[in-house]
């Protein structure tokens, strides 16, 4: 118990707060996946939706004889 | 983010950019980073695809964000297959195959590496001097 109560003082004192290492645990540990992709593998494909809100086209349309930098991201 | 508009101003003459919007890094009804409280950056977990297309529109007005960008569906297809939680960089080469695997942001995020892999298949940007005088 008091390894437990260190280790979450330790990691708030660093994180910024207690509040940080609450949301780090409960929301971004679960979302946090290293992924098995590998150079060499086949690029998966998934359907994207345009700005538009409407249209959709998935990510293989925008493969063509060209490389394609796919970049993951949101705005927080 | 400045990274990304500049890779995408030396390199898409010769490469193909596409930016894949997905579920929020730091809502504020999950893990609010005090950062975006001071820019007024504050949407909540998007519950459906028209806030998602919302919020990815916000971004790219505000930014003039110049790359071309899609918005991953509810059922975060594309993060999932692509493991692109919270930021992540990836290059498709032409015969479909990935040719360079960028590492799990925030800590392991680096522009720079996709700019070198870039760098050594085209050589370096082109001076900008040679588009803009005129």
């Amino acid at each position: 118990m008091a390894i437990l109560l260190l280790t979450y003082s330790v990691l708030s004192h660093f994180m910024g707060g207690p509040r940080d290492v609450y949301g780090f645990l409960r929301y971004a540990l679960p979302q946090w996946h290293r992924g098995d992709l590998k150079v060499g593998d086949r690029a998966p494909d998934a359907r994207l939706v345009s700005l538009d809100g409407r249209s959709t086209f998935r990510i293989h349309d925008r493969l063509a004889s060209r490389p394609l930098v796919l970049v993951f991201g949101s705005y927080t | 983010m400045d990274h990304l508009a500049e890779l995408y101003r030396d390199y898409s003459d010769r490469a193909d950019f596409l930016a894949v919007y997905i579920r929020e890094a730091h809502p504020l009804d999950e893990w609010q980073m005090k950062s975006n409280v001071d820019q007024g950056v504050c949407y909540p977990q998007p519950q459906s695809l028209a806030q998602r297309v919302a919020i990815a529109n916000d971004f790219t007005s505000r930014f003039q964000f110049p790359l071309p960008m899609g918005v991953d569906e509810m059922n975060d297809a594309a993060n999932r297959a692509y493991a692109g939680w919270p930021e992540r960089i990836y290059i498709i080469d032409e015969a479909g195959k990935i040719a360079y695997r960028g590492g799990l942001g925030p800590f392991n995020y680096r522009p720079e590496e996709a700019r070198g892999w870039l760098q050594s298949r085209f050589g370096p940007a082109r001076p900008a001097s040679a588009l803009n005088f005129r």
